[in-house]
Protein backbone atom coordinates (compact mmCIF):
# COMPACT_ATOMS: atom_id res chain seq x y z
CA UNK A 1 0.00 0.00 0.00
CA UNK A 2 1.54 3.16 -0.65
CA UNK A 3 1.78 5.97 1.56
CA UNK A 4 -0.69 8.12 -0.43
CA UNK A 5 -3.35 5.49 0.17
CA UNK A 6 -2.53 5.08 3.30
CA UNK A 7 -3.02 8.58 4.26
CA UNK A 8 -6.36 8.96 2.26
CA UNK A 9 -7.50 6.22 4.00
CA UNK A 10 -6.57 7.34 7.53
CA UNK A 11 -8.00 10.80 6.86
CA UNK A 12 -11.25 9.15 5.97
CA UNK A 13 -11.03 6.76 8.90
CA UNK A 14 -10.83 10.04 10.94
CA UNK A 15 -13.79 12.19 9.13
CA UNK A 16 -15.53 8.90 9.80
CA UNK A 17 -15.26 8.29 13.25
CA UNK A 18 -15.51 12.25 14.06
CA UNK A 19 -18.48 11.81 12.17
CA UNK A 20 -20.30 9.48 13.86
CA UNK A 21 -19.42 11.02 17.40
CA UNK A 22 -21.45 13.97 16.20
CA UNK A 23 -24.40 11.90 14.66
CA UNK A 24 -24.58 8.94 17.45
CA UNK A 25 -23.29 11.09 20.38
CA UNK A 26 -23.78 8.90 23.22
CA UNK A 27 -22.34 5.69 22.41
CA UNK A 28 -19.80 5.07 24.69
CA UNK A 29 -17.24 3.69 21.78
CA UNK A 30 -15.92 7.40 21.54
CA UNK A 31 -15.19 8.08 24.86
CA UNK A 32 -12.77 5.43 25.31
CA UNK A 33 -9.11 5.57 25.22
CA UNK A 34 -9.01 3.19 22.69
CA UNK A 35 -11.17 5.91 20.00
CA UNK A 36 -8.99 8.46 20.95
CA UNK A 37 -5.71 6.23 20.19
CA UNK A 38 -7.10 5.97 16.58
CA UNK A 39 -7.95 9.43 15.94
CA UNK A 40 -4.47 10.43 17.12
CA UNK A 41 -2.55 7.43 15.15
CA UNK A 42 -4.79 9.02 11.80
CA UNK A 43 -3.32 12.37 12.87
CA UNK A 44 0.16 11.18 12.45
CA UNK A 45 -0.13 9.30 9.18
CA UNK A 46 -2.01 12.14 7.50
CA UNK A 47 0.44 14.86 9.11
CA UNK A 48 3.52 12.46 8.14
CA UNK A 49 2.49 12.04 4.49
CA UNK A 50 1.74 15.90 4.04
CA UNK A 51 4.91 16.69 5.52
CA UNK A 52 6.73 14.53 2.81
CA UNK A 53 4.20 15.44 -0.02
CA UNK A 54 5.39 19.11 0.93
CA UNK A 55 9.00 18.35 0.45
CA UNK A 56 7.96 16.79 -3.16
CA UNK A 57 7.93 13.05 -2.00
CA UNK A 58 5.19 12.18 -4.26
CA UNK A 59 5.35 14.97 -6.75
CA UNK A 60 2.32 17.06 -8.17
CA UNK A 61 -0.84 14.86 -6.63
CA UNK A 62 1.10 15.02 -3.56
CA UNK A 63 1.14 18.86 -2.98
CA UNK A 64 -2.32 18.69 -4.42
CA UNK A 65 -3.30 16.51 -1.46
CA UNK A 66 -2.15 18.33 1.33
CA UNK A 67 -5.36 20.57 1.16
CA UNK A 68 -7.25 17.18 1.70
CA UNK A 69 -4.52 15.82 4.81
CA UNK A 70 -5.26 19.45 6.36
CA UNK A 71 -8.97 18.95 6.11
CA UNK A 72 -8.58 15.55 7.76
CA UNK A 73 -6.29 16.99 10.54
CA UNK A 74 -8.33 19.62 11.15
CA UNK A 75 -11.57 17.10 12.16
CA UNK A 76 -9.19 14.72 14.17
CA UNK A 77 -8.20 17.66 16.46
CA UNK A 78 -11.33 18.85 16.92
CA UNK A 79 -12.50 15.21 17.79
CA UNK A 80 -9.59 14.98 19.95
CA UNK A 81 -10.38 18.07 21.63
CA UNK A 82 -13.72 17.63 21.94
CA UNK A 83 -12.82 14.58 24.40
CA UNK A 84 -10.20 16.08 26.18
CA UNK A 85 -12.12 19.54 26.46
CA UNK A 86 -15.80 18.19 26.25
CA UNK A 87 -17.87 17.44 29.07
CA UNK A 88 -18.20 13.68 30.23
CA UNK A 89 -20.76 11.79 28.72
CA UNK A 90 -23.97 12.68 30.96
CA UNK A 91 -28.22 12.11 31.09
CA UNK A 92 -29.79 14.48 33.59
CA UNK A 93 -32.70 13.14 34.49
CA UNK A 94 -35.24 15.11 36.06
CA UNK A 95 -38.68 14.97 37.40
CA UNK A 96 -41.42 17.43 35.60
CA UNK A 97 -42.37 20.98 36.80
CA UNK A 98 -38.12 20.34 38.83
CA UNK A 99 -35.13 22.75 38.38
CA UNK A 100 -31.47 20.39 38.46
CA UNK A 101 -28.13 21.80 37.68
CA UNK A 102 -25.93 21.00 35.59
CA UNK A 103 -22.30 21.59 36.61
CA UNK A 104 -21.06 21.07 33.40
CA UNK A 105 -22.72 23.43 31.43
CA UNK A 106 -22.96 26.20 34.16
CA UNK A 107 -26.81 26.03 33.44
CA UNK A 108 -29.72 25.04 35.49
CA UNK A 109 -31.96 22.59 33.55
CA UNK A 110 -36.11 23.23 33.98
CA UNK A 111 -38.04 20.03 33.17
CA UNK A 112 -41.51 21.62 32.04
CA UNK A 113 -44.46 20.05 34.07
CA UNK A 114 -46.23 17.32 32.29
CA UNK A 115 -49.70 15.71 32.98
CA UNK A 116 -50.82 12.39 31.58
CA UNK A 117 -51.45 13.98 27.82
CA UNK A 118 -47.89 15.07 27.86
CA UNK A 119 -46.28 12.04 29.26
CA UNK A 120 -48.43 10.31 26.20
CA UNK A 121 -47.50 12.74 23.57
CA UNK A 122 -44.05 12.90 24.56
CA UNK A 123 -43.85 16.11 24.06
CA UNK A 124 -42.20 17.74 26.76
CA UNK A 125 -39.21 19.46 26.92
CA UNK A 126 -36.62 20.82 28.78
CA UNK A 127 -35.53 25.01 29.27
CA UNK A 128 -31.62 25.43 30.31
CA UNK A 129 -31.17 28.67 31.83
CA UNK A 130 -27.37 29.94 32.20
CA UNK A 131 -25.96 32.53 34.33
CA UNK A 132 -25.60 36.02 32.37
CA UNK A 133 -26.58 34.05 29.38
CA UNK A 134 -30.05 33.21 27.33
CA UNK A 135 -32.56 30.57 27.78
CA UNK A 136 -32.85 27.44 25.67
CA UNK A 137 -35.37 25.93 24.80
CA UNK A 138 -34.81 21.97 23.78
CA UNK A 139 -37.74 20.07 22.31
CA UNK A 140 -37.79 16.48 21.43
CA UNK A 141 -35.97 16.35 18.48
CA UNK A 142 -33.95 19.95 18.99
CA UNK A 143 -30.03 19.60 19.74
CA UNK A 144 -27.74 22.14 20.25
CA UNK A 145 -23.89 22.69 20.65
CA UNK A 146 -22.70 24.93 23.39
CA UNK A 147 -18.80 25.19 23.12
CA UNK A 148 -17.95 21.70 23.11
CA UNK A 149 -20.91 20.07 24.70
CA UNK A 150 -23.71 18.36 22.57
CA UNK A 151 -27.16 18.68 24.64
CA UNK A 152 -30.33 16.97 23.67
CA UNK A 153 -33.29 15.18 24.95
CA UNK A 154 -33.26 11.74 25.10
CA UNK A 155 -36.64 9.95 25.21
CA UNK A 156 -37.23 8.12 28.34
CA UNK A 157 -40.36 5.49 28.79
CA UNK A 158 -42.35 7.33 31.55
CA UNK A 159 -45.88 6.67 32.99
CA UNK A 160 -48.20 9.05 34.79
CA UNK A 161 -50.29 7.39 37.39
CA UNK A 162 -53.34 7.92 38.97
CA UNK A 163 -55.34 5.90 41.72
CA UNK A 164 -58.73 6.26 42.92
CA UNK A 165 -60.28 4.33 46.00
CA UNK A 166 -63.27 2.11 45.70
CA UNK A 167 -65.60 5.28 45.72
CA UNK A 168 -63.48 6.90 42.87
CA UNK A 169 -61.97 9.72 45.00
CA UNK A 170 -58.42 10.58 44.05
CA UNK A 171 -55.37 9.31 45.74
CA UNK A 172 -52.20 10.39 46.88
CA UNK A 173 -49.11 8.93 44.68
CA UNK A 174 -45.77 8.57 46.71
CA UNK A 175 -42.53 6.87 45.23
CA UNK A 176 -40.96 6.09 48.16
CA UNK A 177 -37.86 4.61 46.73
CA UNK A 178 -36.92 7.78 44.60
CA UNK A 179 -35.98 11.49 44.98
CA UNK A 180 -38.83 12.79 43.76
CA UNK A 181 -41.33 11.59 46.74
CA UNK A 182 -44.55 13.19 45.71
CA UNK A 183 -44.71 13.00 41.89
CA UNK A 184 -47.62 10.69 39.78
CA UNK A 185 -44.56 10.34 36.97
CA UNK A 186 -42.53 7.33 37.10
CA UNK A 187 -39.40 7.52 35.06
CA UNK A 188 -37.68 3.48 35.77
CA UNK A 189 -34.75 4.84 36.87
CA UNK A 190 -34.26 1.34 37.95
CA UNK A 191 -34.34 -2.00 35.32
CA UNK A 192 -35.51 -5.76 35.68
CA UNK A 193 -34.21 -8.48 34.00
CA UNK A 194 -37.32 -11.38 33.10
CA UNK A 195 -35.90 -14.12 30.95
CA UNK A 196 -34.24 -12.47 28.14
CA UNK A 197 -35.72 -9.19 28.71
CA UNK A 198 -34.59 -6.13 30.68
CA UNK A 199 -37.11 -3.89 31.23
CA UNK A 200 -37.68 -0.83 32.79
CA UNK A 201 -38.74 -0.72 36.79
CA UNK A 202 -40.26 2.04 39.33
CA UNK A 203 -42.35 1.42 42.86
CA UNK A 204 -44.78 3.86 43.79
CA UNK A 205 -46.99 3.83 46.57
CA UNK A 206 -50.43 5.07 48.03
CA UNK A 207 -50.23 5.54 51.85
CA UNK A 208 -53.85 6.34 52.23
CA UNK A 209 -54.42 2.72 51.44
CA UNK A 210 -51.37 1.26 52.57
CA UNK A 211 -50.23 -0.44 49.28
CA UNK A 212 -46.69 -0.42 47.52
CA UNK A 213 -47.01 -1.48 44.00
CA UNK A 214 -44.24 -2.37 41.70
CA UNK A 215 -44.56 -1.52 37.76
CA UNK A 216 -42.61 -3.26 35.21
CA UNK A 217 -42.51 -1.43 31.54
CA UNK A 218 -43.54 -3.51 28.53
CA UNK A 219 -43.16 -1.77 25.14
CA UNK A 220 -45.85 -3.09 22.80
CA UNK A 221 -43.11 -5.26 21.24
CA UNK A 222 -42.49 -6.78 24.60
CA UNK A 223 -46.01 -7.48 25.31
CA UNK A 224 -46.72 -9.14 21.66
CA UNK A 225 -44.04 -11.53 22.92
CA UNK A 226 -46.56 -12.12 25.88
CA UNK A 227 -48.86 -12.82 23.48
CA UNK A 228 -47.38 -15.50 21.13
CA UNK A 229 -46.90 -17.60 24.57
CA UNK A 230 -50.68 -17.74 24.67
CA UNK A 231 -51.58 -15.16 26.81
CA UNK A 232 -54.75 -12.99 26.17
CA UNK A 233 -53.03 -9.54 26.23
CA UNK A 234 -53.71 -6.21 24.67
CA UNK A 235 -50.49 -5.99 22.46
CA UNK A 236 -51.50 -3.30 20.38
CA UNK A 237 -49.94 -0.42 23.25
CA UNK A 238 -47.63 -0.60 25.91
CA UNK A 239 -48.36 -1.43 29.72
CA UNK A 240 -47.71 -2.15 32.92
CA UNK A 241 -46.85 -5.03 34.48
CA UNK A 242 -47.57 -4.41 38.04
CA UNK A 243 -47.31 -6.22 41.30
CA UNK A 244 -48.62 -5.09 44.84
CA UNK A 245 -48.14 -5.69 48.34
CA UNK A 246 -49.60 -3.97 51.38
CA UNK A 247 -47.07 -2.24 54.01
CA UNK A 248 -46.84 -5.93 55.63
CA UNK A 249 -45.38 -7.24 52.96
CA UNK A 250 -47.80 -9.44 51.89
CA UNK A 251 -48.52 -10.20 47.93
CA UNK A 252 -51.64 -8.83 46.82
CA UNK A 253 -51.55 -10.20 43.18
CA UNK A 254 -49.85 -9.48 39.57
CA UNK A 255 -51.82 -7.38 36.47
CA UNK A 256 -51.30 -5.51 33.33
CA UNK A 257 -52.33 -2.09 32.84
CA UNK A 258 -52.81 -1.15 29.28
CA UNK A 259 -51.88 2.30 28.72
CA UNK A 260 -54.84 4.72 29.35
CA UNK A 261 -57.27 2.44 30.34
CA UNK A 262 -58.39 2.01 34.29
CA UNK A 263 -58.20 -1.00 35.87
CA UNK A 264 -59.14 -2.32 39.56
CA UNK A 265 -56.52 -3.86 41.21
CA UNK A 266 -55.60 -4.74 45.08
CA UNK A 267 -58.33 -2.39 46.07
CA UNK A 268 -57.77 0.37 43.68
CA UNK A 269 -58.17 1.86 40.50
CA UNK A 270 -55.43 2.84 38.56
CA UNK A 271 -55.15 4.72 35.51
CA UNK A 272 -51.59 4.50 34.05
CA UNK A 273 -51.08 6.64 31.06
CA UNK A 274 -47.87 5.23 29.03
CA UNK A 275 -45.61 7.99 27.33
CA UNK A 276 -41.83 9.22 27.12
CA UNK A 277 -40.42 12.05 29.15
CA UNK A 278 -37.55 13.74 28.09
CA UNK A 279 -34.15 13.10 29.78
CA UNK A 280 -31.38 15.96 29.41
CA UNK A 281 -28.35 14.41 27.49
CA UNK A 282 -24.81 16.09 27.47
CA UNK A 283 -21.86 14.37 25.56
CA UNK A 284 -18.69 15.69 23.90
CA UNK A 285 -19.04 17.48 20.72
CA UNK A 286 -16.76 18.62 17.52
CA UNK A 287 -17.41 22.21 16.76
CA UNK A 288 -19.50 21.79 13.57
CA UNK A 289 -17.63 24.69 12.10
CA UNK A 290 -14.24 22.39 12.20
CA UNK A 291 -16.00 19.63 10.74
CA UNK A 292 -18.21 21.28 7.57
CA UNK A 293 -14.31 22.98 6.97
CA UNK A 294 -12.50 20.15 7.77
CA UNK A 295 -14.60 17.37 5.36
CA UNK A 296 -14.63 20.30 2.74
CA UNK A 297 -10.80 20.58 2.50
CA UNK A 298 -10.60 17.08 2.23
CA UNK A 299 -13.02 16.52 -0.30
CA UNK A 300 -11.66 19.58 -2.18
CA UNK A 301 -8.16 18.24 -1.68
CA UNK A 302 -9.12 15.12 -3.09
CA UNK A 303 -10.92 16.13 -6.14
CA UNK A 304 -7.67 18.33 -6.99
CA UNK A 305 -5.39 15.61 -6.12
CA UNK A 306 -7.47 13.39 -8.83
CA UNK A 307 -7.60 16.11 -11.99
CA UNK A 308 -4.40 15.62 -13.79
CA UNK A 309 -1.90 18.62 -13.74
CA UNK A 310 -2.86 21.15 -16.69
CA UNK A 311 1.08 20.77 -17.38
CA UNK A 312 1.11 17.47 -17.93
CA UNK A 313 -2.21 17.52 -19.80
CA UNK A 314 -0.59 19.80 -22.72
CA UNK A 315 2.83 17.55 -22.80
CA UNK A 316 0.52 14.61 -23.28
CA UNK A 317 -1.78 16.64 -26.09
CA UNK A 318 1.79 17.68 -27.52
CA UNK A 319 2.94 14.12 -27.32
CA UNK A 320 0.19 13.23 -29.34
CA UNK A 321 0.70 15.76 -31.86
CA UNK A 322 4.09 14.86 -32.59
CA UNK A 323 3.20 11.51 -32.82
CA UNK A 324 0.01 12.05 -35.62
CA UNK B 1 13.53 10.21 18.63
CA UNK B 2 10.99 12.54 17.24
CA UNK B 3 8.67 9.27 16.62
CA UNK B 4 8.84 7.96 20.61
CA UNK B 5 8.33 11.77 21.64
CA UNK B 6 5.06 11.18 19.43
CA UNK B 7 3.98 8.27 20.73
CA UNK B 8 4.26 9.53 23.66
CA UNK B 9 2.18 12.22 22.93
CA UNK B 10 -0.74 10.14 21.09
CA UNK B 11 -0.53 7.95 24.83
CA UNK B 12 -0.96 11.04 27.03
CA UNK B 13 -4.02 12.58 25.00
CA UNK B 14 -5.62 9.04 25.30
CA UNK B 15 -4.99 8.71 29.39
CA UNK B 16 -6.76 12.26 29.53
CA UNK B 17 -10.22 11.39 27.73
CA UNK B 18 -12.87 11.84 29.08
CA UNK B 19 -14.75 8.62 30.38
CA UNK B 20 -18.38 8.34 30.56
CA UNK B 21 -20.17 9.32 33.32
CA UNK B 22 -24.04 7.62 33.69
CA UNK B 23 -25.30 10.72 35.29
CA UNK B 24 -28.58 10.65 37.33
CA UNK B 25 -31.63 12.48 39.32
CA UNK B 26 -30.32 15.20 41.77
CA UNK B 27 -33.13 16.40 44.32
CA UNK B 28 -31.95 18.50 46.79
CA UNK B 29 -35.43 18.74 48.88
CA UNK B 30 -37.13 22.02 49.57
CA UNK B 31 -34.05 23.40 51.65
CA UNK B 32 -32.22 23.64 48.43
CA UNK B 33 -34.97 25.88 46.90
CA UNK B 34 -34.55 29.55 48.78
CA UNK B 35 -34.06 31.96 46.52
CA UNK B 36 -35.74 30.60 43.68
CA UNK B 37 -38.91 31.63 41.82
CA UNK B 38 -41.85 30.19 43.77
CA UNK B 39 -44.04 28.58 41.24
CA UNK B 40 -47.53 28.77 40.60
CA UNK B 41 -50.26 26.57 39.72
CA UNK B 42 -53.91 26.93 39.27
CA UNK B 43 -56.17 24.33 41.06
CA UNK B 44 -59.09 24.83 42.60
CA UNK B 45 -60.02 24.58 46.37
CA UNK B 46 -61.76 22.53 48.47
CA UNK B 47 -65.03 24.84 47.67
CA UNK B 48 -64.49 24.44 43.96
CA UNK B 49 -63.54 28.11 43.71
CA UNK B 50 -59.80 28.08 40.99
CA UNK B 51 -57.27 29.51 43.16
CA UNK B 52 -53.44 29.52 42.91
CA UNK B 53 -49.72 30.75 44.96
CA UNK B 54 -49.77 33.49 42.46
CA UNK B 55 -52.74 35.18 43.46
CA UNK B 56 -51.51 36.15 46.49
CA UNK B 57 -47.99 38.00 44.95
CA UNK B 58 -47.09 40.92 47.08
CA UNK B 59 -47.71 39.12 50.46
CA UNK B 60 -45.78 36.81 52.39
CA UNK B 61 -47.55 32.98 52.21
CA UNK B 62 -46.46 29.81 54.25
CA UNK B 63 -47.21 27.14 51.62
CA UNK B 64 -48.06 24.53 53.85
CA UNK B 65 -47.74 20.40 51.34
CA UNK B 66 -50.36 17.82 53.23
CA UNK B 67 -52.30 15.24 52.94
CA UNK B 68 -54.90 13.69 55.28
CA UNK B 69 -53.34 10.30 55.25
CA UNK B 70 -50.15 11.41 56.53
CA UNK B 71 -49.74 11.65 60.64
CA UNK B 72 -47.40 14.24 60.95
CA UNK B 73 -49.55 16.70 59.00
CA UNK B 74 -52.34 15.88 61.39
CA UNK B 75 -50.18 16.32 64.04
CA UNK B 76 -49.06 19.69 62.34
CA UNK B 77 -52.42 20.94 61.62
CA UNK B 78 -53.49 22.95 65.04
CA UNK B 79 -50.29 24.75 65.11
CA UNK B 80 -50.97 25.92 61.26
CA UNK B 81 -54.29 26.97 62.11
CA UNK B 82 -53.20 28.77 65.11
CA UNK B 83 -50.47 30.82 63.38
CA UNK B 84 -52.71 31.63 60.70
CA UNK B 85 -55.55 32.79 63.39
CA UNK B 86 -52.26 34.88 65.04
CA UNK B 87 -50.57 36.34 61.47
CA UNK B 88 -53.81 37.33 59.74
CA UNK B 89 -53.42 40.25 57.46
CA UNK B 90 -49.69 39.79 57.74
CA UNK B 91 -49.07 35.87 56.70
CA UNK B 92 -50.79 34.03 54.06
CA UNK B 93 -51.21 30.46 54.87
CA UNK B 94 -51.93 28.02 52.22
CA UNK B 95 -52.66 24.56 52.59
CA UNK B 96 -52.17 22.34 49.38
CA UNK B 97 -53.89 19.04 49.67
CA UNK B 98 -51.22 16.33 47.34
CA UNK B 99 -53.11 14.29 45.61
CA UNK B 100 -56.31 13.38 47.28
CA UNK B 101 -60.17 14.56 46.27
CA UNK B 102 -61.48 17.75 47.04
CA UNK B 103 -64.45 15.88 49.16
CA UNK B 104 -61.55 14.52 51.38
CA UNK B 105 -59.71 17.24 51.97
CA UNK B 106 -62.46 19.79 53.16
CA UNK B 107 -63.97 16.92 55.08
CA UNK B 108 -60.60 16.99 56.95
CA UNK B 109 -60.82 20.68 57.32
CA UNK B 110 -64.04 20.87 58.54
CA UNK B 111 -63.82 18.82 60.97
CA UNK B 112 -60.79 20.12 62.53
CA UNK B 113 -62.08 23.45 62.13
CA UNK B 114 -58.92 24.77 59.60
CA UNK B 115 -60.43 28.03 58.37
CA UNK B 116 -57.51 28.94 56.13
CA UNK B 117 -57.45 27.85 52.47
CA UNK B 118 -57.25 24.80 51.23
CA UNK B 119 -55.86 24.08 47.37
CA UNK B 120 -56.60 20.76 46.13
CA UNK B 121 -53.89 19.42 44.07
CA UNK B 122 -54.52 16.20 42.30
CA UNK B 123 -51.79 16.29 40.13
CA UNK B 124 -49.08 17.06 42.94
CA UNK B 125 -47.91 19.42 41.01
CA UNK B 126 -46.83 21.68 43.74
CA UNK B 127 -45.23 18.93 45.90
CA UNK B 128 -43.34 17.55 42.90
CA UNK B 129 -42.22 21.46 42.16
CA UNK B 130 -41.27 21.89 45.80
CA UNK B 131 -39.30 18.76 45.64
CA UNK B 132 -41.27 17.38 48.77
CA UNK B 133 -39.21 14.77 49.82
CA UNK B 134 -42.08 14.10 52.42
CA UNK B 135 -45.06 15.23 53.66
CA UNK B 136 -45.58 17.80 55.30
CA UNK B 137 -43.47 19.99 53.46
CA UNK B 138 -43.55 23.75 53.98
CA UNK B 139 -42.30 26.69 51.96
CA UNK B 140 -41.92 30.54 53.25
CA UNK B 141 -42.50 32.73 49.79
CA UNK B 142 -41.71 36.44 49.95
CA UNK B 143 -43.38 39.17 48.68
CA UNK B 144 -41.35 39.52 45.57
CA UNK B 145 -42.41 35.58 45.03
CA UNK B 146 -39.29 33.78 45.63
CA UNK B 147 -38.56 31.24 47.95
CA UNK B 148 -37.38 32.52 51.52
CA UNK B 149 -37.06 28.94 52.88
CA UNK B 150 -37.87 25.42 52.44
CA UNK B 151 -38.72 22.98 55.00
CA UNK B 152 -38.83 19.34 55.40
CA UNK B 153 -41.01 18.14 58.32
CA UNK B 154 -43.69 19.08 61.05
CA UNK B 155 -42.93 22.42 62.34
CA UNK B 156 -43.95 23.78 66.24
CA UNK B 157 -46.06 27.37 65.51
CA UNK B 158 -42.39 28.44 66.94
CA UNK B 159 -40.57 27.22 63.84
CA UNK B 160 -43.37 29.15 61.74
CA UNK B 161 -42.83 32.35 63.48
CA UNK B 162 -39.16 31.89 62.97
CA UNK B 163 -39.54 30.63 59.30
CA UNK B 164 -41.34 33.61 57.79
CA UNK B 165 -39.90 36.50 60.26
CA UNK B 166 -37.01 37.06 57.52
CA UNK B 167 -39.75 37.35 55.18
CA UNK B 168 -41.85 39.82 57.03
CA UNK B 169 -38.95 42.09 57.54
CA UNK B 170 -37.88 41.98 53.98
Amino acid sequence: MSARVAALAAGAIAIALVLAQDVYPATPLYHGWQYALALAIALVVVLAYANGARRGDDGVVGRRLIVAMLGAAVVAVAGLAAGLLGPDTAQVIGTPGTVTPVPALGAAAFFAPADADAIASGGAGVILRRHNAGEIVLGPPSRRVLGESLVYLEARPAAYVDVYDENGAHLTVTQPTNASFLSPVLLFHDRQRIGALDVPLDTFATPARHRIIRALYFSAHDLAQFDHAGAQLDSSRPGLILSASDDQGRSLGITLAPSGRGIVFAGLRIRATIGTYPALAIAAAPPTWALVAGIALFMGGCIWGVLRPRGRIARSRQQRAQGA
Amino acid sequence: MRRLLVIVVVVFLSGCYNAPDPGGAASGGPGALAGAPAQSFDVRRTDGRPDSLARYRGRVVLLNLWATWCPPCREEMPALERFARENAGKVVVLGVDQGEAAAVAAAYARERGVTFPILVDEQQQYGRTYEGIGLPTSVVVGRDGRIVKGIDGAMTIDQMRAAVAPALTR
